[in-house]
């Protein structure tokens, strides 16, 4: 790292953050197989899952650690035209959570999942075979066009995670700034300008309202996969 | 007014003569390749509308009226169906089209599946006639499984 550091490192990301993020990137990957391979059971409950983490996730951007809420990484667009201005400097300087910028990406990934599982729910295949939990809510040609939007979302989807990695990819090679180790262990090396962002601290999340989140998800998932029945 | 009422009638019954006639004209001409496609792609829908219908209803009311009528859709649909895949409405037709070209190689696999089509889809008509709900989940299983086993084959994977 050539980035100065103050020594020592601090926490910025919270352990349910991360666990949410690489679960979400196993089923992701997991569902675009099963999808594939028509293992629809498997495709379906692989979308239960997804939908109970988003679920938390929402939850989790009010309740859970200080980078964690969206109040914070949901930046002004003035904010992130600024920050997209300093892209070209080096070396980068490590941001307290998500990057103004980063934080729009986490946005829309997140919306391209909501309306993607959204979609799936009420989508049925070419044969009437396989259907998700709400499709008998609406028609057969509906239920088509839900397919069809599942499958466009999806390819949006997989321009969102391209650009993710690119961007992880930029911030490695040209930045100096390895963002995927904080992602796992929770933690990056203190950086100089830590202080003046008021970002020295580690992040504190309650245990408490991570469980009641991981409940309201799974409580949410489980009554949708039912089709309200 | 009475008086003009036979000439009405006649002109209307002339008229309605002339579109017979017209209508059998184009009934025994070939169709195209495209009519022939788009023909059999809306009984495709038909059947996969009745299939939902049928998956509806088992995880639902199981309404015996509603299983049958779609059980029977997809009988009747379904012999049609053997006879709108002529050669030439193939991938070389040069409409949007899933059937592959296997279908004209291999005939004799596709006919078969069609044949077994056509049994399955006679079963889920007495399974629903009976009203028996198990029976009718049991025979959509198969009906379903008959289904990809062809499409496998001889429709392109979208």
């Amino acid at each position: 790292m050539t980035e100065t550091t103050t020594g020592g490192s601090t926490r910025i990301w919270d352990l349910p953050l991360r666990l949410f993020h690489w679960l979400l990137v196993a089923l992701v990957a997991f569902s675009w197989w099963s999808g594939e391979n028509h293992e629809m059971d498997w495709h379906r409950l692989s979308g239960y899952c997804v939908l109970a983490l988003l679920v938390f996730r929402v939850w989790w951007g009010f309740v859970g650690s200080r980078t964690a809420r969206f109040a914070q990484f949901v930046r002004a667009p003035g904010t992130v035209l600024a920050y997209a201005r300093t892209l070209g400097t080096r070396p980068g300087h490590a941001a307290d959570g998500h990057n103004p910028l980063g934080g729009w990406s986490v946005v829309a990934m997140l919306a391209a999942l909501a309306v993607m599982v959204a979609a799936g729910l009420f989508a049925v295949d070419v044969d009437g075979l396989e259907s998700g939990p709400l499709a008998d809510y609406i028609s057969f040609d509906q239920g088509r066009a839900a397919a069809e939007v599942h499958e466009a979302v999806f390819n949006l989807m997989l321009l969102l995670i391209l650009l993710h990695v690119a961007a992880i990819v930029f911030y490695l090679g040209f930045k100096r700034l390895n963002l995927v180790r904080p992602m796992i262990t929770g933690r990056r090396a203190r950086s100089e300008g830590d202080s003046e962002h008021g970002a020295a601290a580690d992040v504190r999340w309650s245990p408490m309202l991570a469980l009641a989140g991981i409940v309201i998800a799974g409580a949410v998932a489980w009554a949708v996969s039912t089709g309200f029945r | 007014m009475i008086r003009t009422k036979p000439f009405t009638l006649a002109a209307i019954g002339a008229f309605g003569f002339a579109a017979l006639v017209a209508s059998g004209t184009l009934a025994t001409a070939a169709p195209s390749a495209s009519a022939t496609i788009s023909a059999r792609q809306a009984n495709f829908k038909k059947i996969g509308g009745a299939m939902k219908t049928l998956k509806d209803e088992l995880g639902g009311s199981a309404d015996k009226v509603k299983m049958l009528t779609a059980a029977k859709t997809i009988a009747a649909v379904g012999r049609a169906q053997v006879k709108l895949f002529p050669a030439g409405t193939g991938p070389s037709a040069g409409v949007k089209t899933d059937a592959l070209a296997a279908i004209w190689t291999d005939r004799a696999t596709f006919d078969g599946h069609m044949t077994k089509f056509i049994a399955e889809a006679d079963k889920l008509v007495a399974a629903a006639g009976q009203g028996n709900a198990q029976a009718v989940g049991a025979q959509f299983k198969a009906m379903g499984a008959t289904c990809g086993a062809c499409h496998r084959q001889f429709r392109a994977d979208d």
